[in-house]
């Protein structure tokens, strides 16, 4: 069947459902603010910073010294998230996380040629991310001599990681604004399906369309006022009226 | 709770009959263009018995024979409003009638046709209620005796007009549909499927009925569409 949609068609099914898509829209965004205040776990994040720098004994800095360590980051990525660090780790936290748990906590982070790179611990308790991730630090300072077979290492803590004050997960404004979106769309969506499921006739083109019949006449649906209007009318009538067209 | 029900009925029934309530109210207007929509369509053939009918229930049937009844009458015609829908009567109601006797008394030959029929407070238009409902109303409507009583309702008056079952429903419209003048087929806005309306209007084609044409009912207006020629 071929039809075609109008602009004019479109503002008036949305205008008709109005209020079910601000419904659904409504739910939408206060059932995920609820959840998201009530049912999801805040996560927090704690984060510290090491600097990679080779102690040299000349006081010019040598660019190909920088380079060497900014590369050397990409595989101080991979040692720091080792077992052989997070074994270490978890000793030394004596807490019930496994070593691969450890690993899906930690995210290390790094600016774009910057000898500094970031080690980031999501957890639930504020205190334990800032305890994860300062023990990382240190351990990955102390172990990395070890490991490179360095004389002294060439890592410094930076900054140490302390109790982050308010979660980072979830973030509730921007779930409802998600779920806001969503739901305007779902709540157009349906209406739109509602109003292409609707197949009763509706104006005089769909009667000449569907029956070819000519149309005699419309009785316009009766709100309120007018029934008022005419129960108004009937209470001072006077007599039969006469009417002659 | 009693006052209530009966404060609810008068609404109902001044609802139905706004053209004799309120007959400058833009709804009796849009009642006397069909009334000369009708008459337009009989330019060759006069029509004087006319039936009002619709796919389903709940379409506005009665109310708009009522409507259309109300208003030949005021156009000076003597109108007898007949209730065919001997399934569901409610003409009796609209018009505050006694249906003691009706449509099935006479067609079984229990009373004559002036006998059972009655003066509604409209000038000039006259009701014959269903009666008591038959258990056979296809074969009562059917019958020889229901041509009869069109004849000699037509003697005695200058309009008939039948309310009728709906078409899907019964075969009782399709019966009386062959026998009428003209049929008039009433379609609810946003009630009526387009299929059962197209089938409707298949069953009456097929019944050789003289389809005038359709009244859509029930469309939803903004009060800006409305036309206060007469002002109120």
């Amino acid at each position: 069947m071929e039809e075609t949609i109008s602009l004019k068609e479109i503002f008036e099914t949305l205008k008709k459902r109005l209020a079910m898509i601000l419904l659904i829209t409504l739910v939408a965004t206060a059932a995920s603010g609820l959840i998201s205040y009530m049912f999801l776990t805040p996560i927090y994040q704690s984060s510290t910073q090491i600097l990679v720098n080779q102690s040299n004994e000349n006081q010019q800095v040598d660019f190909n010294q920088v380079r060497t360590n900014v590369e050397m980051i990409n595989t101080y990525r991979v040692i720091i998230k080792s077992d052989n660090i997070l074994e270490k780790v978890q000793n030394k936290l004596d807490s019930n996380e496994s070593v691969s748990q450890l690993d899906s906590m930690i995210q290390v982070n790094s600016e774009q040629n910057s000898q500094v790179f970031t080690v980031s611990v999501q957890h639930s308790d504020p205190e334990m991310a800032a305890t994860i991730a300062n023990t990382v630090a240190s351990t990955f300072e102390s172990e990395i001599k070890e490991i490179m077979k360095l004389n002294v290492s060439n890592v410094t803590i930076l900054s140490k990681a302390d109790t982050p004050m308010s979660p980072i997960k979830p973030n509730p404004m921007l779930n409802m604004a998600i779920a806001f979106v969503v739901g305007l769309m779902a709540g157009v969506g349906l209406a739109f399906l509602l109003e292409y499921l609707d197949n009763t006739v509706k104006t005089e083109q769909d009667i000449e369309k569907q029956l070819e019949l000519p149309v005699l006449g419309v009785i316009a649906e009766m709100n309120e006022k007018q029934i008022q209007q005419s129960t108004h009318m009937s209470k001072v009538r006077a007599g039969s009226e006469r009417f002659e067209a | 709770m009693k006052r209530k029900h009966k404060k609810a009925v008068r609404e109902f029934k001044e609802r139905s009959l706004i053209t004799h309530y309120n007959s400058k109210s833009p709804i009796s207007e849009q009642y006397r263009t069909i009334r000369s929509n009708i008459h337009f369509s009989s330019i060759d053939t006069e029509y004087r018995t006319l039936m009002v009918t619709s796919s389903g229930p709940g379409e506005g049937k009665s109310t708009t024979t009522a409507n259309l009844a109300v208003v030949m009458a005021q156009q000076g015609k003597r109108v007898l409003l007949i209730d065919a829908d001997l399934r569901k009567p409610t003409a009796h109601y609209t018009f505050r009638v006694s249906n003691a006797k009706g449509l099935t008394n006479v067609l079984t030959r229990q009373v004559n046709l002036l006998d059972a029929v009655s003066l509604t407070e409209v000038d000039r238009l006259h009701i014959l209620p269903s009666g008591p409902v038959p258990p056979n109303p296809a074969e009562l409507l059917g019958s020889r005796m229901m041509q009869e009583l069109t004849k000699e309702a037509l003697d005695e008056f200058d309009m008939v007009i039948f309310d009728t079952p709906p078409v899907l429903a019964v075969t009782d419209a399709q019966i009386l549909a062959n026998t009428c003048d003209g049929v008039v087929l009433v379609v609810g806005s946003g009630v009526t499927e387009k299929d059962a309306a197209q089938k409707s209007k298949e069953l009456l084609v097929a019944a050789k009925a003289k389809l005038l044409g359709v009244v859509l009912n029930r469309k939803k207006m903004d009060d800006k569409n409305y036309y206060y020629y007469y002002g109120n």
